[in-house]
């Protein structure tokens, strides 16, 4: 199992290390804006999902305990899942303000 | 005259109830500010910008109006079944509607961006119609808390 491990951090290291073996010139260039947008769209989705899945699961929880409270539970849930999924369209707004 | 506590209690018994009625019709009311807001904000953009801006945002409010529909439905389905009233919903199908919403959204970005990348701009700024809608509502219930005392 160590040495499973030893292999893949040398591997890691060797995809960390393949722009050292790339030619010099533009085509070398690491597009740096694409990279941060990937992640800041994936860290922006995960965080919505992981929101609008508490949102949900209390909600849930809320209606099942006390089903008299639906109408303010429901227009709750529906209003935040609306504001949490206009927070990862802000992100992909502003991705593509950057990278066009 | 003073009031009785029979008197009291029934009168906060009929305010309470009034402003439940209220809040209940919260959605539905966003929903016509979504339908208000979006009329006035294609023909502005048609007016300061060009058709083809106002055609991207026309179509990102029309999405945003379907998913907000859609959300409502969803949720709706999913209440009926934790509460066990109204139509029994399949719980796949529940899911499916829900995920559709993101498919029909990519769905649009994707055919504006090949047909038209010029009103992608647009479509994203009908995208954040809904947003707009409720901070109208919220403004309306602060109105209605403070002035009419709802």
């Amino acid at each position: 199992m160590r040495k499973l491990s030893y292999l893949f951090l040398i591997l890691s290291a060797f995809c960390f290390a393949v722009p050292a073996f790339a030619q010099g010139g533009e085509a070398g260039v690491t597009n740096w804006v694409a990279i941060t947008a990937g992640f800041s769209m994936a860290i922006a989705s995960a965080g919505c999902g992981i929101a609008q899945a508490k949102a949900t699961a209390a909600a849930a929880e809320g209606l099942a305990r006390n089903p008299a409270a639906r109408p303010g539970i429901q227009l709750a849930l529906i209003l935040g899942l609306a504001l949490i999924e206009s927070l990862a369209l802000y992100t992909l707004v502003i991705i593509f303000a950057k990278v066009k | 005259m003073e009031e009785g506590p029979t008197q009291l209690v029934a009168s906060k018994n009929a305010e309470s109830g009034a402003s439940e009625t209220f809040y209940a019709g919260a959605v539905d009311r966003i929903r016509r500010f979504m339908i208000a807001l979006s009329l006035v904000s294609v023909a502005t953009v048609a007016w300061r910008l060009d058709l083809r801006h106002a055609l991207g945002f026309a179509l990102g409010c029309a999405i945003a109006y379907l998913n907000f529909h859609w959300l409502k439905r969803g949720v709706s389905g999913l209440a009926d079944r934790i509460t066990k009233a109204g139509k029994p919903q399949s719980g796949a199908g529940i899911v499916v509607r829900f995920l559709l919403r993101y498919v029909l959204m990519a769905l649009a970005a994707y055919v504006i961006l090949t047909v038209s990348p010029a009103s992608l701009n647009g479509l994203f700024a009908g995208l954040f119609l809904p947003v707009g809608a409720i901070a109208c509502e919220a403004a309306y219930e602060a109105y209605a808390a403070l002035i009419r005392r709802v």
